[in-house]
């Protein structure tokens, strides 16, 4: 047997002893608690007494729910809004702190990146304060500019509780993506940019026709980041609104949180959990594809 | 490197912009820890301006007036033992990743990605179910496990980033001297990945300690419920006293902010590992 093939086999049993604790445990708490779910999605069940088999009863009733498409809905515009608040704000603002302010970077980079350390609780607890209808920053700066007309309970209001959400979410989480920003625009080369301004290219010519194509890959797997984060989001609606009034700002997980341990409709609750995995899944199969015949046509697809 | 630019108009507008904007981000943690400073009275008065007086009431009143201190005690056990878990399988399986590339290793790969992406609501149900099963719904144990796995996925990523960095000469020339694979981890690779395990178990702590979900669903017991948990029901119990309220916010928020003062660089560096290979 040659050293080659000795090697390969040692190697081989070694990257098994060494995978096989971090895999069982993501196995046993991750993995097989999906799955679980799609089983438990099959019945109706209470979490005490004996479950009921209800086939594909719960898919049936889910397809019926108004109120899930639109929690569903919610979720898919809190990742388009991810993308344009949170993803290209914070490269614009990378390419300002990387190429115009350099030397402010670093304390900027810091301030933004606050949000990002503290618990989501917290910072919705504090969001509570500036939207309060009697007291609230928002609506006392709206007086102060003369808009004291446009004044009202921000997130106890159907039209504008959801809207007040995305706008803690995009502040909450823009510093990470600042930060991944950062470190992308510091990696394009500097004699790039000085070809361009032998050319007289100012700073908007050069962010538009350097750095985001030289970054693309970034934005890319920034954008994919966001969607991800945004389908996840739970605490932040949970403490500033709770999915309220009247679901008004209900995302997929505030809304299984209530069937599941509110109701006490687990079958429900885990049907609606394992669809929304299988319809993101199945987005997410489509957005490649798509996003793959585009960037083969721009070339840009590496 | 970038070169030294100009000082020009440009630079002056962008800098009182990004200024401004960064102002309206950080604004309630500023107004959140001068507000603690106030009297309920002082509050009432005034919501948003500076403090005249300098009072430490609040946040007396927010330790003794609670169980915050249980709170905080619960969120650390929480946080010590998902952190011990999740860094020490993230270092063994991320090592394996760096170290040795049998063919069925791009698919781990593939599958801790995919597990990443999973939402942890989805697993809320059949994990109540399996962690009442096994007597572990309302302990630390049962938060602390399910914590740990979902944070195993992205912190494996980190340490494969880091050993990626080392030269393979390394563990080949202990290869040589007749070392196994298992000494060649213990002997060779850990001591020099002891910074990026310190980077991965900083990151996670503040994720743990930041967990919402697993917590307020899986414990019930007001002695064993986390700071963040705690605190919504705190809040809810002094909704008279805002700078009562304050001081316990600002008490939930203080780790993780201590932590990024002094461990930024790891921080960041972590957030950049992680997310480049998600």
């Amino acid at each position: 047997m040659s050293a080659d093939t000795s090697f390969a086999k040692r190697s081989n049993r070694a990257a098994i002893l060494f995978l096989s604790p971090a895999l069982l445990f993501v196995f046993a708490f991750v993995a097989y608690p999906v799955a679980y779910a799609g089983w438990l999605s099959l019945f109706r069940w209470d979490g005490a007494s004996m479950p009921v088999f209800l086939g594909a009863g719960n898919f049936v009733r889910l397809a019926g729910d108004a109120i899930f498409w639109q929690a569903l809905f919610r979720n898919i515009l809190v990742a388009l809004s991810a993308i344009v608040l949170q993803v290209f704000l914070a490269l614009a603002i990378a390419y300002c702190l990387v190429r115009i302010v350099p030397a402010f970077s670093r304390i900027f980079l810091f301030f933004y990146l606050v949000p990002v350390m503290v618990s989501e609780i917290c910072i919705g607890l504090l969001w509570r304060f500036m939207y309060n209808p009697y007291f609230g920053l928002v609506n006392a700066g709206l007086s102060a500019i003369g808009l004291g007309g446009l004044k009202r309970g921000w997130l106890g209001e159907s039209e504008t509780a959801f809207t007040a959400v995305v706008v803690v979410m995009s502040f909450t989480y823009l510093g990470l993506y600042v930060l991944l920003f950062v470190a992308a625009v510091r990696n394009v080369p500097e004699s790039v940019y000085e070809a361009a301004e032998i050319d007289g290219a100012g700073d908007f010519r050069k962010f538009f026709s350097i750095t985001v194509p030289m970054v693309w890959d970034a934005v890319r797997a920034n954008s994919l980041l966001a969607i991800i984060g945004s389908l996840k989001t739970f605490s932040l609606v949970f403490v500033l609104t709770n999915g309220g009034p009247n679901h008004a700002s209900e995302v997929v997980s505030t809304y299984l949180y209530k069937m599941g341990f509110g109701s006490f409709e687990m079958g429900y609750a885990a049907a609606i959990g394992f669809a929304q995995m299988v319809l993101t899944a199945l987005g997410a199969w489509i957005a490649f594809r798509y996003m793959k015949r585009i960037g083969a046509g721009a070339g840009a697809w590496s | 490197m970038t070169a030294v630019r100009r000082w020009n108009l440009t630079s002056t507008i962008v800098l009182a912009v990004l200024t401004a904007h960064v102002l309206m981000v950080i604004f309630p943690f500023f107004w959140m820890i001068y507000s603690t400073f106030k009297t309920n009275r002082e509050f009432m008065r005034s919501v948003w301006s500076l403090p005249k007086s300098f009072s430490l009431d609040a946040y007396v009143g927010a330790w003794s007036g609670g169980a915050l201190g249980g709170y905080a005690v619960n969120s650390l056990l929480i946080m010590a033992g998902a952190t011990l878990i999740t860094v020490v399988l993230a270092t063994l399986a991320g090592f394996a990743l760096a170290a040795y590339r049998p063919r069925w290793i791009p698919a781990v790969e593939l599958s801790m990605t995919a597990a990443m992406a999973i939402p942890a609501y989805v697993a809320l149900v059949p994990l109540v179910v399996m962690l009442r099963g096994a007597g572990l719904l309302d302990t630390h144990l049962g938060v602390i496990l399910p914590t740990a796995a979902f944070n195993v996925p992205v912190s494996i990523f980190i340490m494969q980033a880091f050993f990626n960095t080392l030269p393979r000469d390394l563990f080949d020339a202990a290869r040589m001297d007749g070392a196994s694979e298992w000494k060649i981890f213990l002997r060779v690779a850990l001591p020099i990945a002891r910074p990026a395990m310190f980077t991965v178990a900083i990151v996670n702590m503040i994720w743990v300690w930041n967990d919402f979900l697993f917590p307020v669903v899986f414990i019930n017991s007001p002695s064993r419920k986390t700071l963040p948990v705690g605190l919504t029901d705190f809040v809810g119990e002094h909704i008279t006293n805002y700078p009562v309220m304050l001081a316990a916010i600002l008490i939930a928020a203080i780790a993780p902010l201590v932590l990024f003062v002094f461990f930024e660089r790891q921080i960041t560096a972590a957030l950049i590992g992680g997310a480049v290979k998600g």
